[in-house]
Formats: structure tokens, sequence, C-alpha cells
């Protein structure tokens, strides 16, 4: 089945992205991997006029450190985030995020920018983002706004980007030495398919093993993804026994603002925000592989 | 117009710009060994490699392979003969109805240009996606394994 036809705008610049975008000529959507756009085309749940690749721009195809930051263009595709020597060393998280994702057939194509835009709940890239406090560089005509990603998911499938925005990349700060890090994906069907429920945490703990600081984000547990700070505040100077996390996990599940959907329901995936939530950080407090 | 390299050969052709590469595969070149599945990028029998990498063929548009190097089923063969992995698929009985086999073999052979001798789980990780209806994974994952190197 062919896609309904549209223009395809081609810039080399992200200001000549941006001109393009605002032109009076259409309604105008960006398309870098089209893992998600292109699906949506075919099954004409949007029909714009024009698409505007970023293909042609090289600045958003960088991945590079700079000082103790991860700085990924925004068409940086999951399967580069994921091998990168600096992401697979120094944001093991990051990595293990993207490599979740789909299959690697689609992990060569879908982008970082792409997965964000599209805003989705269940998100394997968001939750670990979320722990991470990355920031999102959203660019327009007059030059470019840092927007922290916890700010940045505004509500079921909205983004912080507007109209004649794009986000041209991310800024993931140094994952602080003495934490541990981790994320487990729930899919009750099969493995390819989004997440069920998606958790991510990073943990810091105190000599005595004493958490001074817990991060936890989770996917697919509210309309869009979201930091479980009731968790975390619950977690805070706790000794992490298996009554504390369990107290931690019920305190997630309790603050979620799951939907249901085909895949489950909001009852389903509150129960098992609480079962991953506990199982994710017994293992960190453990040492033990991730489940 | 569009330039891009098909197979090792050079190809310059004309797509429609909402063309994806399957439908310039299958409808602009006559290259059927590139099948439409699902169209979602679910089923993975459009599999097709870019530079290398595998990707779907139904997602991307026909316009982001300029200037890149395309390979598909119909450039497997090896001087007229089938290659060491198209062999191990017919030996294993790797093929059943045949609909998902030229996917299995891109995915594949991404897998082993990157890795000559992986490990069956690495094997299982990199079909993943690549759905068989008549469920024959066992004898593909045996036919990749045999078209390994050995460790």
């Amino acid at each position: 089945m062919r896609l309904p036809p549209f223009r395809l705008e081609e810039p080399q610049s992200v200001p000549e992205a941006v001109e393009i975008l605002a032109r009076p000529d259409g309604e105008a959507r960006v398309i870098a991997g089209g893992t998600a756009l292109v699906p949506t085309l075919r099954l004409g749940l949007v029909r714009p006029a024009r698409l505007v690749s970023l293909h042609g721009i090289p600045e958003l195809r960088s991945l590079r450190v700079e000082g103790q930051v991860l700085e990924v263009g925004a068409t940086v595709t999951m399967a580069a985030l994921a091998r990168h020597y600096a992401t697979r060393g120094d944001w093991p998280l990051l990595a293990r995020a993207a490599a979740s994702v789909a299959t690697p057939a689609v992990r060569s194509t879908a982008t970082v920018g792409g997965n964000l835009c599209y805003g989705e709940a269940a998100s394997d890239l968001a939750p670990a983002l979320l722990c991470l406090e990355a920031q999102v560089r959203v660019g327009d005509s007059v030059g470019e706004r840092v927007v922290p990603i916890t700010e940045f998911f505004k509500g079921f499938y909205e983004t912080a980007v507007e109209a004649g925005e794009i986000a041209t990349g991310l800024r993931v700060p140094a994952v602080p030495r003495e934490a541990r890090t981790g994320y487990v994906r729930f899919c009750p069907r099969s493995a390819e398919d989004k997440p069920l429920v998606g958790v991510a945490a990073l943990l810091v703990q105190d000599a005595a093993r004493r958490v001074t600081e817990l991060r936890l984000g989770l996917g697919g547990a509210a309309p869009t993804p979201m930091r479980a700070r009731g968790a975390e505040a619950a977690a805070r100077g706790q000794e992490l026994t298996d009554a504390a996390i369990g107290a931690v996990a019920e305190a997630a599940a309790s603050e979620a603002e799951p939907l249901s959907d085909l895949m489950g329901s909001a009852d389903y995936r509150r129960e098992m925000i609480r079962v991953w939530v506990r199982r994710l950080l017994a293992a960190l407090r453990d040492g033990r592989a991730i489940p | 117009m569009l330039d891009f390299t098909l197979n090792g050969r050079p190809c310059r052709t004309e797509a429609p710009v909402h063309w994806t590469v399957l439908d310039l595969l299958r409808d602009g070149l006559a290259l059927h060994g590139t099948k439409y599945g699902c169209g979602e990028g679910a089923c993975g029998t459009c599999t097709v490699l870019l530079d290398g990498e595998p990707v779907r063929a139904c997602l991307v548009l026909a316009a982001h392979v300029r200037g890149r190097a395309v390979t598909t089923v119909e450039g497997l063969e090896q001087d007229g003969e089938a290659d060491r992995l198209q062999s191990a698929f017919l030996h294993a009985g790797a093929v059943q109805c045949g609909f998902c086999t030229p996917g299995m073999l891109l995915a594949a052979r991404a897998l082993l240009a990157a890795d000559p001798s992986p490990t069956e789980e690495r094997v299982r990780e990199a079909l993943a996606g690549n759905l068989c209806r008549c469920t024959g994974y066992t004898k593909i994952v045996k036919a990749v394994l045999a078209a390994s190197v050995a460790r």
C-alpha cells in the first residue's frame, strides 16, 4: 500500500529547516528515521502536505562527549547510541535503554529525536533520560532553547516542541560515579513490542548502605513518561531492606496514573509497576544482573 | 533523479517522493525478492541492508537512500550461485513457504558481517522482529549458525 502523496523538503541546515516549516504552504511534519511517522501516514492518521527531512543536516547526526556531557544529535539512531563506546562505558543505562527499542532493523533507523518528539508514554528511552536528567535542545528561527527532560513531556503524545520548532539534540550529564543504574521493561506479548511498563532507576547509597539518592523513571505508567517523585522521597535515607523496597514500589504504583488500552488495563499496569520497581531495586541493591 | 548503489552496482532512477524503498524496489525496479508484509515495520519480511545495516524497506523513504548502498536478497548470490548463507538455509530446510526468507537472510547477513562467529543467542537477537508464520525458527537459527565461522 502506497503512502498518500506529500511533498518532500530536504533542508541542509537547522535554520533552513525551521524556515521551511514556517512557510504557510500546507501542514508540514518533520521526518527523520520515519519508523513512527511512516506507519502513521500509511494509516491516514496524519495527512501532512509536506515532510521536512532532517537527513541532510550533518550536525544532527553527531554523537560526542564534551567535558562531562554526552551530546547526542537528534538524528543519531538507537543503534548508533547503543553501540557508541562512550554510551556503553559511561552511560550504560542509556545504552541499555536504546538497545531495548524494538528490533535491530528498527534501531538502525529510529532516531533519538524522533523517539522523544513522538511523545510515546511507553518510550524505552524516556525513563532512562528522566533518571539521567537530560536536557532537550530545541531550535527555532531565533536560536535554541534547552528544555529539561522532566518538563518535555506535556501530555498524551504531546511534547514541549512548539509549532515551528525542531528538537535538535540532547545533553546528557555525567552519571554520579557511585551510582548504580538499570532499566527493565515488561512485555507481556513479545519482546519486540513497546513495553507495557518500563522502569529505569539510578541509585546512590552511602557507606552504611542508606539511600542518598534514588531517581526512578517510569514508562507506560501515565499519559506521559514520568519520574516517580513520591517513591524517590520514600526511599531517601532508608536502608533498602525487602520491606523498604516494597514500600517504594507501592509508592510508585500508587502515584502512577496509567491508561487502559489493548495491551493492558490500568490496574494491570499499576500492578506491573509495583512488581518491576521491586525487582529492579532489589537487583541494584544486591549488585545482581538486572532481571 | 535518485542515484544510489544497488547490490554493488550504481543505480540511477526516479521515484515519486512519497515512495518508500519497498515501492522503489518492487514497483520501480521490478526486484520482487523483497516482500511486502505488514507495511508498518513489524514483520521483517521487507528487511534490506542500507550501508550494511538492516532496515525496513517499508519504513524508509526512497529519497533517503540517495548516495547510499542498498543490498537486497537478489544481491546475495555469488556468480549466479547461492551464497554460503543461502546454501545453509537450503541444507537446513530453513525455507518453508519462503515469504520471510529474504528478510531472514539479510538480517543474518548483517549479523555475520559484524560477528562471523555469533552465539545462538546473538543469532536469535539479530533475527528478532523477523516473523516466520510457518514457525520454522529452529531450522533458521541452525542455518545461520551453520553459515558462521566455527569458533
